[in-house]
């Protein structure tokens, strides 16, 4: 972690992306109290995360990348063990419990051991356990990574639905798709520091040009490059691709690959992209988010069956 | 392809007793490095048995003189035969699981597509088992021995020393071995670990069975550790004579026939379920 | 996103308070409720004790016979011995579920609540001393069978259970300060070979005027020798130099409150670590 400053504000819906060690879950566990900053400070929900940290855990609610739960104990069992941690009185305890577990959809399964729950599951009863206080801020670290397509639609509206109900949420995310559907503003965050920050719409209008992206041979990439900067800031594709924005807009493609033709350059493939949070990060980096072809109806394991039991890696 | 080409002579050459025998070698050599490859092995069947030993030593060092102890220069003089057996113990189970990994994993049956000798598997997975016991064997008599746990029977006696410690690792490695074959789960083979280690207790390992009473007496009586220990330890305390040589090497060696047909059987078992 | 709606919500902060108390007995539930439904984790912890007293006691039973032998009967020595390893392995067993709850991420859960850090302790280590309690009932039990005599009356088993629960403090600091010092199970192998030292090198087998040697040196300053003592402080013979007395038993005490505060010190320690 290099070093970030960022402002979130209360009610808003604030997404951090970036691709995978560029300090997004660092960010997390240093505002949730779980690492302490070597430097600078942090007030989350209004309390100092070192000095005032009780404070700050009463007002927040956490589900980070693996689900935290014990596999030996039952949903509910677990939802009672955190609502007494939080300290909700044990009058409104089996009312809020049974609250959450519907809210989630898992009052069916709440009697059963969690090691029985698939991937999905486990990740709903995570989100309840970080809820069951009413917590004011929620920070959710890439809660839908893994989840096949239909949780992490429900699991985008869940969100929706808490923030319209007035929970500030902080969400973590590698994928471009899910920032820029759920987020108010975003911060892309590389190699430990924030590059760029500000509304979805606005930061792709800056990025503004079009991108061109072409396939060429090896032994071309140079002169194909010599004649696409001309047009416009070169955009790096995936997989070898070369991009280059177009500031006169997508008309300007005849003039490009006229110049190209030109320069001897073979184009094996041409496409047009409107600009994306995939351009503003390539900009803004110099190279694409690691898996930002992955939209999110591919989606990367669908986990319907339960679980094995993963090992935590330290990060 | 068109036109048919000579098959180009086989690399393989066919089965004899020979090749069975070259396949032995070779998996032996595979087994035998494997075990000695982990150090994590050297720790409960060296290192464990050899504290033990040092431990009782200096516990039981005045014990030596109670009736119905036999006589004996030093504890350890006593101890040797039953540290002997604990470390060979410990060391056989780990080859069995090395077997069972090789089934879980499938190695297995890559060696059985392969025109591998069949008994070769077995055969020289328990050659490493032995080889290892006989090595361990050696290790503690040689630690031991400047500590005062001398061996009656001179040289000879610590060469037919080292046979039953190969043998006893050979018959327990065979058993063993069978619960792998049976189970094919590594985790089944370790949980036996627990096993072998109350039968140890339950034996005359660690202290003579003349000086027990009652039903643990007759446990260790009945015991077949006990007799394996005893006969070892007669090496140590009469001096190389037939009678404790005979104990010393003939029982291993009757268990591990016993243990070696059951062993095969699960074999056979295994291989007829492919 | 829409405009920001004022929540109505159930609870109010004033409604909340977590308690130590609460908190940590809430813990003391989870830690037997795991406890029942992994009995590979504790049907040795069972076992283990009623084994060593039945082996240690058979097998070394002619050390009775020895002049000056503490007791007449092989089971009134052995019997503290088995409770003693049955309730340092137990101790340590929280070490073990430290471990799970660190490599699946319940940890950082327990940690992100407000509750305070004394009530993560305290919790389990109560359970763990119901859990060891629970052992020593049934290691009496048996041991009764086996031919066991007090002879000290009630403080003979007292005395016994005390040291239990002593061992089983240390036992889980050291467990917990491993736990979060290596955080995978290499931390296990670390705690199950420093328990078995440390009570091996000690009068565990035979008493101090038996051993010779380098054992016995080992022994006189280990102060799990002064546990052991006050362990078998109402087994051994009333005319016995290590029978009951306040004498006897205070070395054994200090040496648990000695050794329980620098374990869960360590631990305490251990903990901040992960913290950065």
């Amino acid at each position: 972690m290099k070093g970030i400053n960022l402002e979130i504000k209360a009610g808003e819906v604030f997404g951090f992306l970036g691709p995978n060690g560029a300090g997004k879950s660092t960010a997390v566990r240093m505002l949730t109290t779980l690492l302490r900053p070597t430097s600078g400070s942090a007030r989350v929900a209004g309390f100092d995360v070192v000095t005032e940290a009780d404070q700050v855990r009463r007002n927040i609610g956490v589900a980070l990348q693996d689900a935290a739960i014990d596999p030996l104990m039952t949903g509910a069992e677990l939802l009672a063990l955190q609502a007494v941690l939080y300290g909700i009185p044990a009058s409104l305890l089996k009312q809020r419990s049974n609250e959450l577990l519907e809210r989630v959809g898992l009052t069916a399964a709440a009697s059963r051991r969690v090691s029985t729950y698939s991937g999905g599951m486990r990740r709903r009863l995570d989100l309840a356990l970080s809820l069951i206080h009413q917590p004011s801020v929620l920070f959710l670290d890439e809660p839908t990574t893994g989840l096949d397509p239909m949780s992490r639609l429900t699991l985008w509206e869940e969100v929706r639905r808490l923030n319209r109900e007035g929970t500030t949420v902080m969400l973590t995310t590698q994928y471009l798709e899910e920032a820029d559907q759920l987020a108010d503003r975003i911060a892309i965050i590389d190699h430990g520091k924030i590059v760029r920050e500000g509304k979805p719409a606005d930061l792709k209008a800056s990025v503004g040009a079009p991108t061109l992206i072409i396939n060429t041979n090896t032994d071309q990439v140079e002169k194909a490059n010599a004649v696409l900067s001309t047009f416009g800031d070169l955009r790096p594709g995936a997989e070898g691709a070369l991009g280059v924005g177009l500031r006169g807009g997508a008309a300007q493609v005849t003039e490009v690959v006229r110049k190209l033709d030109e320069a001897g350059v073979r184009v094996q493939h041409l496409e047009i992209n409107e600009p994306s949070l995939d351009d503003v990060f390539a900009e803004a980096t110099g190279h694409r988010l690691e898996g930002a072809d992955n939209a999110p109806s591919a989606g990367d394991n669908g986990d319907e069956q339960p679980q094995k039991k993963k090992r935590r890696g330290k990060k | 392809m068109t036109g048919v080409a000579t098959a180009p002579a086989p690399l393989i050459a066919e089965h004899s007793a020979a090749v069975a025998f070259r396949q032995t070698i070779a998996l032996a050599k595979r087994s035998t490095l494997e075990l000695f490859r982990q150090p994590a092995l050297v720790v409960p069947s060296l290192i464990f048995p050899l504290f033990f030993s040092f431990l009782g030593n200096s516990s039981f060092g005045r014990t030596t003189s109670l009736p119905g102890f036999p006589k004996v220069n030093s504890y350890l003089q006593f101890q040797l035969a039953g540290t002997i057996t604990q470390g060979v113990l410990f060391g056989s189970v780990t080859g069995a699981a090395a077997l069972a990994t090789d089934i879980e994993n499938g190695f297995f049956y890559r060696l059985l597509a392969a025109p591998t000798a069949r008994t070769s598997i077995l055969f020289g997975r328990l050659a490493g088992s032995t080889l290892f016991g006989a090595l361990e064997t050696a290790v503690f008599v040689l630690v031991l021995l400047p500590f005062g746990a001398d061996v009656s029977a001179g040289l000879p006696g610590i060469i037919a020393m080292i046979i039953s410690g190969a043998l006893i690792a050979l018959a327990v490695g065979a058993l063993m071995s069978s619960v792998a074959l049976k189970t094919g789960s590594a985790e089944a083979v370790q949980g036996t670990f627990p096993l072998l280690f109350i039968l140890l207790f339950f034996s005359s390992a660690f202290f003579p069975r003349e000086t027990m009473s009652g039903t643990y007496k007759t446990i260790a009586g009945i015991n077949p550790i006990s007799h394996l220990v005893e006969g070892l330890r007669a090496l140590s305390l009469e001096g190389f004579s037939i009678s404790a040589t005979a104990r010393a090497i003939l029982v291993p060696l009757a268990i591990a026939v016993v243990a070696l047909f059951v062993a095969n059987r699960q074999l056979q078992k295994r291989l007829r379920a492919n | 996103m829409s405009t920001i709606a004022t929540r109505t919500p159930t609870l109010t902060t004033s409604d909340m308070h977590s308690t130590t108390a609460r908190s940590s007995w809430q813990l003391v539930k989870r830690g037997l409720i795991n406890t029942r439904r992994l009995p590979s984790a504790f049907f040795p912890a069972l076992a283990m004790p009623i084994f060593n007293m039945i082996s240690f006691s058979g097998t070394f039973f002619a050390l009775t016979k020895l002049p000056g032998f503490p007791t007449d009967r092989s089971v009134n020595w052995f019997m503290p011995l088995g409770l003693a390893m049955g309730s340092a392995f137990s101790g340590v067993g929280l070490g073990f579920s430290l471990i799970r709850d660190l490599e699946n991420g319940f940890f950082d859960r327990l940690r992100m609540s407000p509750t305070s850090r004394i009530s993560l302790i305290i919790g389990p280590v109560l359970a763990t001393w119901i859990r060891v309690t629970l052992v020593a009932v049934m290691v009496f039990v048996a041991g009764t069978l086996l031919g066991a005599r007090p002879t000290a009356g009630v403080m003979s088993y007292v005395c016994s259970w005390v040291a239990a629960i002593g061992i089983s403090t240390i036992g889980a600091g050291w467990g917990l300060a491993l736990a979060f010092r290596f955080q995978d199970m290499r931390g296990a192998a670390v705690m199950q070979l420093s328990i078995f030292l440390t009570m091996f090198l000690s009068t565990a087998q035979v008493p101090l005027n038996v051993m010779t040697g380098w054992l016995h040196t080992a022994a006189r300053i280990n102060p799990v020798t002064n546990i052991f003592r006050l362990a078998r402080a109402g087994w051994v013979n009333a005319n016995d130099a290590d029978y009951l007395s306040w004498q006897n038993a205070y070395g054994g005490l200090i040496a648990i409150f000695v050794l329980s505060t620098l374990a869960f010190v360590f631990a305490l320690r251990s903990l901040q670590k992960i913290d950065n």
